[in-house]
């Protein structure tokens, strides 16, 4: 457990320091204290603007800073040789990316925790009662974010980071419109091998649609933040897939890391 | 019975380079050797003889083709094998965002030590390694020896048995290099075996018990230094002062042994030990009426072994 937790607590540290995500980080904070000046000009439907600009904002800004900060992750510690100095020691190859991961993790749930803290007195400020499904939206954002850092971390285990940043971005929008891909498959194609094959590929991706927090199409229903917003259960399985899939991915990411010579 | 710090049977690697590494380069072609607990062991060659490319097998960086590597007993496959032993790399980079003693606390904590000891050790090595001064400071900052220095202090954050070290003397000053060497032997001193590389000899002579001498991925020497370095070809040298002399002074039987040439106010002689006795010629040089000057004895350096090896293997890659 020592080395994980040195090794997080190292990268959560190399992300607070660098310039870039500190600019990020201050922009997404101060784009949601500008949230509320939207409220105000709605007129009376602040509640329903405020909500879905915040949990919009936050989804956003957590994506983003997925992507961002985990692209040049492995690669640069192999670039820079600093990965010598940590594997040269009594530490498995796949702790180092376990300890990789949780670092990322905290460095973005930090930021978007951050995020939702202000968001939730803007709220109490502007008169409108934070629900429950705040919360909801928050917890399928974090396990978004599970998702993407980890396909990512995959991708920047045998790539580049400008190639892993581009295929994590493909996958995120993949990712995130499946339902409309899985329609196109369905009224185009006739019921083959070919559509049966193409239908399981996109399987493999990592279901991002699940965890929009708001206004998108699933399974027939209009999900909104603001009135049938998703159940427990719904969450609890959308969790379980984040931590199966992750899990497999991080372990995939693992095997490929430990067969590479670190030259 | 006890394990040795390192045993290494026929161990090679290739690397695949170009165009979808197609053409293979070959650093290390089968070399074996050992490290005997308590030594000072050097692993001499010059650029591009190999020594990174072994050093990074033993400590897990990079896998063998063939051949085993056992640390302890252990293979290097298993990171396990590497929890006795302490590691430099070659013109070490470090995690610029973090200070000196930041980083020591990482690299302690990735051996589990408990963060008061790590507190403790950190500062003694600091201490130690002179650079207790720019503890607090982001290593982005370090000059090159400061690096290096920081680069050993992490090696030994683990109080480790064996200690492995790539060129830890290159881009230090003298006094650097002088505090590294001092270093190397009060390590030894508490009982500790090191490892180290070098190309240059000058520095390593003095300091090693064994070496292996490394070029072109072969072994072309090993054994204990002083074996090596043995006097059975040592060359003396007589300065004299008096009267010119040439070779045709001397008597006939020593003529073909011995080289002279004129220096200012005298002669100087030298010879190698096989050819000729030195008590003879001292004693000729005073009865020609000579005063002796000095006296010097070289032996077989190390350089020597080194430069007959490399011109070897550059005449056979010919
Ligand atoms: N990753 C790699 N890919 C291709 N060739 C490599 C790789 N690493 C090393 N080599 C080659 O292997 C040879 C030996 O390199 P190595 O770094 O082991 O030498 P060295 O003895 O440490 O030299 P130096 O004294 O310069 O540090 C060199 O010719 C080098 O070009
Ligand atoms: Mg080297």
């Amino acid at each position: 457990m020592g080395a994980i937790l040195s090794i997080s607590i190292n990268t959560f540290r190399e992300a607070i320091r660098n310039k870039i995500f500190y600019a990020l980080a201050f922009f997404a904070l101060l784009i949601i204290v500008t949230g509320h000046f939207f409220a105000d000009i709605s007129l009376h439907n602040e509640k329903r603007v405020l909500w879905d600009i915040g949990s919009g904002l936050i989804s956003f800004f957590a994506l983003a800073l997925s992507i961002f900060t985990s692209a040049s992750i492995i690669h640069k510690e192999i670039d820079k040789k600093t990965i010598y100095l940590v594997l040269s020691k009594p530490v498995e190859r796949w702790k180092f990316i376990a300890g990789k991961t949780l670092g990322l993790l905290a460095t973005v749930y930090s930021v978007i925790t951050a995020m939702l803290l202000i968001f939730i007195v803007e709220m109490l400020l502007t008169g409108v009662s934070p629900g429950v499904n705040i919360f909801k939206a928050f917890i399928l954002i974090m396990g978004e974010v599970l998702l993407v850092v980890s396909v990512s971390i995959l991708f920047s285990s045998f790539s580049s980071p400008f190639i892993t940043g581009m295929m994590t971005i493909g996958a995120v929008f993949i990712g995130r419109m499946l339902p409309d891909l899985k329609q196109i498959l369905f009224m185009k194609y006739e019921h083959d091998f070919w559509r049966n094959l193409a239908e399981s590929l996109l399987q493999v991706f990592p279901q991002l649609y699940l965890f929009i927090p708001n206004g998108h199409d699933f399974n027939g229903y209009h999900v909104s933040i603001t009135t049938d917003f998703v159940t427990w259960g719904f969450i609890g399985w959308s969790m379980v897939y984040t931590l199966t899939y992750s899990c497999v991915i991080l372990a995939i990411a693992s095997l490929i890391l430990s067969k590479r010579d670190l030259t | 019975m006890a394990h040795l710090p390192l045993e290494i049977i026929n161990l090679e690697k290739s690397f695949g380079t170009g165009f979808l590494n197609l053409k293979k380069v070959k650093p290390v072609k089968g070399i074996s050797f050992e490290v005997k607990e308590g030594e000072i062991f050097g692993l001499l060659g010059p650029n591009g003889a190999g020594k990174t490319t072994t050093l990074k097998m033993i400590t897990g960086l990079i896998f063998p083709d063939a051949g085993t590597i056992s640390i302890f007993g252990k293979s290097s496959l298993s990171a396990s094998s590497r929890k006795r032993i302490g590691f430099l790399p070659e013109n070490p980079w470090f995690y610029e965002y973090l200070t000196a003693r930041e980083f020591l606390k990482m690299t302690g904590g990735i051996f589990s030590i408990p963060s008061s000891e790590i507190r403790q050790r950190t500062d003694s090595l600091l201490e130690r390694l002179g650079i207790a001064h720019a503890a607090d400071t982001q290593m982005r900052k370090f000059s090159k020896g400061m690096l290096q220095r920081a680069g050993l202090a992490q090696a030994i954050i683990n109080n480790p048995d064996f200690i492995i070290l790539d060129e830890p003397l290159s881009g230090l000053d003298p006094i650097g290099r002088k505090d590294v060497r001092q270093l190397i032997i009060d390590l030894k001193k508490e009982g500790k075996t090191i490892l180290f590389s070098s190309h240059i000899l000058s520095d390593v002579e003095d300091v090693c018990d064994s070496v292996v001498i490394l070029n072109s991925g072969l072994i072309k020497q090993k054994g204990r230094l002083s074996d090596l370095t043995a006097t059975s070809a040592g060359t003396v040298e007589i300065q004299t002062q008096g009267p010119e002399m040439k070779l045709s002074d001397f008597p006939e039987k020593l003529r073909d042994s011995i080289q002279i040439e004129s220096i200012s106010r005298g002669t100087r002689l030298i010879f190698t030990e096989e050819n000729a006795n030195k008590n003879e010629i001292l004693s000729f040089l005073i009865d020609a009426g000579q005063n002796i000057d000095k006296v010097f004895k070289h032996n077989r350096s190390l350089e020597d072994i080194f430069m007959e090896n490399s011109s070897e293997s550059k005449q056979q890659e010919n």
